[in-house]
């Protein structure tokens, strides 16, 4: 039986030792049984660790995905969070389609008589109305003459 | 390269939350001192040996450092459950939990994140030659410990002494 010391051994499984070193060490693997039971048993333990590793390493990224990743919404086609923000919107824009139709434009009461017309004919907002106040002519019966 | 720092801070400290405490200050230190990092030094092993850096710092505050660095069990069980799934390695989980801190991150390093000896020892802070050293010692260990036959049960020794037909009537 060859003698290895566990360093060596270790060194061989992590892949450390030079070409030359593996090779030759191979070669003796191949004649020793007591050896190659040696570096499978530390290749075994080697696993087991890199698995007992992973395993955690497995927990950390589910429980960063948990924390990023919003959870699924139901519906059918879209989402249901989605289709309830559409489904307000047309009502609103449909309401406003019908008052707009309903009463004409521009909106007036019902029974508050016919929109005021503003502007154009009064001259009301087409900067006349903003001086003073214009002077109006009243007709005055001419005086009656007294005869001599 | 958040899950690998998160679960080198959870190996460190013993536990998830103990974990989650240790990342949390290492990172806010990091930020604060970003300007310390030196270009040419590979991310991950500055991360990393911050991580450590801190947990040192924060242990050489304690009355009793030797008392801190103990793991509790379940919580350093935990780290090892997977969802929707059963298995956990029981000798390898003893194992680890048995061991001190820096000599489960040697291993952890060089076996679960894949760093060089030269960069495990940077980060840990100690020589290449000691973290060879140490995965020596420790991989002769638990080969040892995982070939072990499992000690025969008390039941099955009394049946063995007691086959069938001998066996004393009521």
């Amino acid at each position: 039986m060859t003698e290895l010391s566990d360093e060596l051994l270790v060194a061989y499984v992590d892949g450390q030792l030079a070409r030359k070193q593996t090779r030759a060490i191979d070669k003796v693997l191949e004649q020793d049984d007591v050896l190659e039971a040696r570096v499978t048993a530390l290749k075994h333990a080697h696993a087991r660790l890199e698995a007992a590793f992973e395993a955690i390493l497995a927990g950390e990224e589910a429980e960063i995905s948990k924390v990023t990743v919003p959870p699924p919404d139901d519906g059918f086609w879209v989402p249901w969070r989605t289709f309830k923000i559409a489904a307000a919107s047309t009502g609103i824009v449909l309401a406003l389609g019908l008052a707009a139709l309903g009463y004409g434009w521009p909106l007036s009461l019902p029974g508050a008589g016919p929109a005021p017309d503003i502007g154009v004919a009064t001259g009301v907002g087409s900067g006349q109305g903003t001086g003073p106040a214009s002077q109006v002519d009243l007709e005055v019966a001419p005086k009656p003459q007294i005869g001599p | 390269m958040l899950p690998r720092l998160k679960r080198f801070a959870d190996v460190l400290g013993g536990g998830r939350e103990a974990g989650r405490g240790l990342l949390r200050r290492a990172l806010q230190y990091m930020l604060a001192e970003q300007h310390l990092y030196q270009r040419g030094t590979a991310l991950d092993v500055w991360a990393f040996s911050e991580v450590y850096r801190q947990w040192r710092h924060e242990l050489s505050g304690q009355a009793d450092p030797m008392a801190h660095i103990k793991v509790d069990d379940v919580d350093f069980g935990t780290l090892f459950d997977i969802e929707n799934e059963s298995y956990r390695d029981e000798p390898v989980i003893a194992f680890l939990m048995g061991l001190p801190p820096q000599q489960r991150l040697s291993l952890l390093l060089v076996y679960g994140d894949g760093f060089e000896h030269e960069d495990a020892g940077r980060i840990l802070d100690v020589s290449a030659e000691m973290i060879a050293s140490r995965l020596i010692r420790m991989s002769a260990s638990l080969s040892d410990r995982l070939n072990e036959r499992p000690p025969a049960q008390a039941a099955a020794i009394v049946e063995t002494l007691y086959p069938e037909g001998h066996r004393a009537s009521p």
